[in-house]
């Protein structure tokens, strides 16, 4: 056991830092929309082309192939930078589509899609959940059926983050009428500007519209596009759910910390109601201490569970762990900061970059629902992890 | 002894519920306008007496008692009802001229909330509101604010639109001394947080029992049935201590304001954790703006630091004592 960086390691952190210290936009990202999209775009563009895209993939598909422990740094360095959020339109497609791709597409996809997805020109939304299947994903509903050398799909899909501004999609549908749940379904590369799609936006309660109801009547995607095999799409969609549990939150982790100080500077500067200054109060700096412990151990077990991955080549069960602590103290950070701040805290307009705290108060939620409830997470842990019986 | 509505009671609140439900819906704020009490709202309640509840006969109102009042405003809460609401009904108590009183009992002259913000002052409510009204345990006053300088704050609430005051106070157009008018405020608002946290409870309920996966009711996993059984036990608790502070603060007991506190303190939890867990058991839909879920959990931010916010509650708390 140590805490040693390889030389390797050293030599990469300084290589990025002095990259990033230059290269991180000046201009703050927009809030909402195409200008969004295109910031993003025009980030990771950039990356690209001065060789750091693709951090968690492999050197042979056009990534860095870097270890977990320098995925740490690369993220680490990001923060320092403060670069813009890694969570943005390109998400999808550098943390789970591409890794899809790489896992279980044919040459043909991998030759097309990986490139276009590395130099940002392709963006990418995730269509797996329907109104009636969220949790219960394999309940999904919407319907595909082959005709010759196409799949003709029919439905609807739910909560499609950013559909509007992607390129492709991650479409997981039901091909075998007569199947049931994990059986019959296929994993497809749908392309969204295919006729027959119809994309609605959902308003959030933080005021934004990045979610969509998609609605598709008779779109046709070529079996070319076929990720996997016909009716065996739930194996591919394992693979995309484990590229998300894995790291899909590792900047939220090792960002944490920073925030947690960022909050505690700021108990030192706003007076609460009775007069003290925020940080003077036992209950605020009690829980902002405590705070600051569980930030400190979100990165022990993110080096701990990724150290031992670059050893073992196995992510393990461990991510359902890491997101329910990280909601948890992510929305503990949140609602501590709103006893601080105040009339202030309750203003909000929607924009991040105005009203961050509140911001991140309210996407509390949608942290602790989207990508798996934090139910889901614990009900997770205790079968893969602890082994538990089941009562579903 | 009897801790909960009875008679005449039930009837005023089933009134109230059944006369809001069809004025004042939650589903008025996923509109553009729907937040605040405007003035056709607000000359509704007044036709109706709701902001002549608690007031004494000989001036104008219904003579009735802080049991009335909590009644009433559980039910506003319920509506995710504006914090004018309460404003208008506790100037009544203020306003020391007839015809100023009853301008504000009819609801013609519109009444906004002053609160503390820093050195300055914070107004909620109606931007067509002719005053505003300030209160604190030591006076309570009404101010003009037809001529002041308050340019609009973005609201997280889309209940209550928020105004911060540019330069000094003006001098009250009336005011009274005493805790009275606190007392009523700190009641009503605790009761709408408690009507808050019941619409939550019962909004949760009704999904658990219909939405289904993994071939079951979400309401069938102790994930779910568990955190309902605790929406329902702070719902409860709130609710009994209400009645109680209620009953108290009717029958003039000396300890009123202990259970008061206890009260308003109850409500802020419940209403806010229950507005947390019922978005968290909806799943995605949740969060949508189209729910009403958000709706109780903003509001309950605002009316949590009404009357008594946590820090001074417990302050005055761990010091008090029961009489009985
Ligand atoms: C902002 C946002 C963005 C999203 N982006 C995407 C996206 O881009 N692509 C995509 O495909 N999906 C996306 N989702 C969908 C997300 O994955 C689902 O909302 C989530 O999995 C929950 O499903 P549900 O909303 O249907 O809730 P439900 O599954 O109906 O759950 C309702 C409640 O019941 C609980 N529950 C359900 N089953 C159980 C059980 N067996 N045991 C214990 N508790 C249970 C849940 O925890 C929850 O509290 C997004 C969601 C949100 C809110």
């Amino acid at each position: 056991m140590d805490l040693q960086y390889s030389d390797a390691d050293r030599a990469f952190r300084e290589r990025a830092r002095s990259w990033l210290a230059t290269a991180v936009p000046r201009e703050p990202r927009p809030a909402h929309g195409a200008a969004a999209a295109q910031f993003d775009r025009d980030w990771q563009r950039k990356q690209y082309e001065h060789g750091w895209a693709g951090v968690a993939w492999p050197k042979e598909f056009g990534g860095l192939g870097l270890t977990g422990l320098q995925q740490v740094i690369w993220y680490e360095e990001l923060a320092r930078a403060r670069a813009p959020h890694y969570i943005n339109t390109t998400y999808i497609a550098l943390m789970h589509a591409g890794p899809t791709l790489i896992a279980r597409g044919t040459e043909e996809q991998k030759a097309f899609h990986l490139p276009k997805i590395l130099s940002g020109e392709a963006l990418w939304c995730q269509g797996f959940s329907e109104p009636n299947a969220g949790s219960d994903l394999a309940s999904l509903k919407t319907r595909g059926r082959v005709e010759g050398d196409a799949i003709f799909v029919n439905g609807s899909k739910m909560w499609t983050t950013d559909a509007k501004y992607a390129d492709y999609q991650e479409l997981l549908i039901r091909t075998d009428p007569a199947s049931e749940r994990h059986k019959g379904l296929t994993w497809l590369i749908g392309d969204m500007k295919a006729p027959g799609i119809d994309i609605k936006p959902i308003r959030t309660m933080l005021q934004d519209e990045h979610v969509n109801l998609v609605f598709y009547d008779e779109v046709r995607i070529p079996l070319a596009d076929v990720v996997g095999e016909v009716n065996k799409g739930w194996s591919t969609a394992l693979s995309t759910l484990s590229f998300e549990r894995g790291l899909g939150f590792i900047g939220d982790q090792l960002d944490l910390y920073e925030r947690v100080c960022r909050a505690i500077d700021l108990a030192g500067k706003v007076r609460l109601e009775t007069g003290k200054l925020a940080i003077e109060d036992d209950g605020i700096a009690q829980k902002l201490a405590s705070l600051k412990a569980d930030a400190l151990a979100i990165r022990s077990m993110t080096l701990a569970h990724i150290t031992e991955s670059d050893r073992t080549g196995d992510p393990g069960p461990k991510g359902s762990l890491m997101k329910l602590i990280v909601t948890a103290t992510h929305k503990g950070l949140s609602e501590t900061v709103g006893e601080m701040l105040g009339w202030d805290f309750l203003e909000f307009d929607g924009d991040r970059s105005t009203h961050p705290w509140t911001y991140d108060y309210l996407w509390s939620w949608v942290f602790t629902i989207s990508g798996g409830t934090s139910e889901i997470q614990r009900e997770i842990t205790a079968d893969r992890l602890l082994e538990l019986p089941r009562a579903r | 002894m009897f801790l909960a509505p009875d008679g005449d009671e039930v009837a005023i609140a089933s009134a109230a519920a059944e006369f809001l439900a069809d004025a004042m819906p939650i589903d008025r704020l996923h509109g553009a306008d729907g937040g605040d009490m405007g003035a056709p709202l607000r000359q509704s309640l007044g036709e109706m007496g709701w902001f002549a509840l608690a007031l004494p006969e000989n001036q104008g109102g219904s003579g009735l008692s802080a049991v009335e009042h909590v009644l009433f405003f559980r039910e506003v809460g319920r509506q995710c009802g504006p914090v004018d609401v309460l404003a208008q009904s506790l100037a009544a108590m203020v306003a020391t001229d007839d015809t100023m009183r009853a301008a504000i009992l009819s609801g013609e002259a519109g009444v906004a909330l002053a609160v503390n913000d820093g050195a300055g002052l914070r107004l909620l409510g109606s931007p067509d509101a002719t005053y505003a009204l300030h209160v604190s345990r030591e006076q309570a006053r009404l101010l003009s604010i037809t001529d002041i300088v308050a340019p609009a704050r973005p609201a997280l609430d889309p209940a209550t639109s928020m105004r911060v005051a540019e330069g000094a106070a003006q001098a009250p157009v009336a005011e009274t001394t005493g805790e009275h008018v606190w007392r009523m405020g700190e009641l009503g608002a605790a009761a709408m947080l408690v009507g808050i946290a019941e619409a939550a409870l019962d909004l949760i309920v009704d999904y658990a029992k219909v939405r289904e996966t993994f071939g079951r009711k979400i309401g069938a996993y102790q994930a779910v049935r568990h955190p309902c059984a605790d929406m329902a036990l702070r719902a409860e608790a709130a609710r009994c201590q209400l009645w109680y502070a209620a009953a108290a603060i009717k029958e003039e007991r000396g300890d009123a304001a202990v259970h008061l506190d206890a009260a308003k303190h109850l409500a802020n939890q419940a209403a806010i954790a229950n507005a947390d867990t019922n978005i968290q058991l909806h799943g995605g839909i949740g969060v949508t703006d189209e729910h009403h879920a958000h709706l109780m959990l903003k509001h309950a931010l605002v009316l949590g630091k009404l009357f008594g916010s946590k820090r001074t509650l417990l302050g005055r708390l761990v010091n008090s004592k029961v009489e009985d």
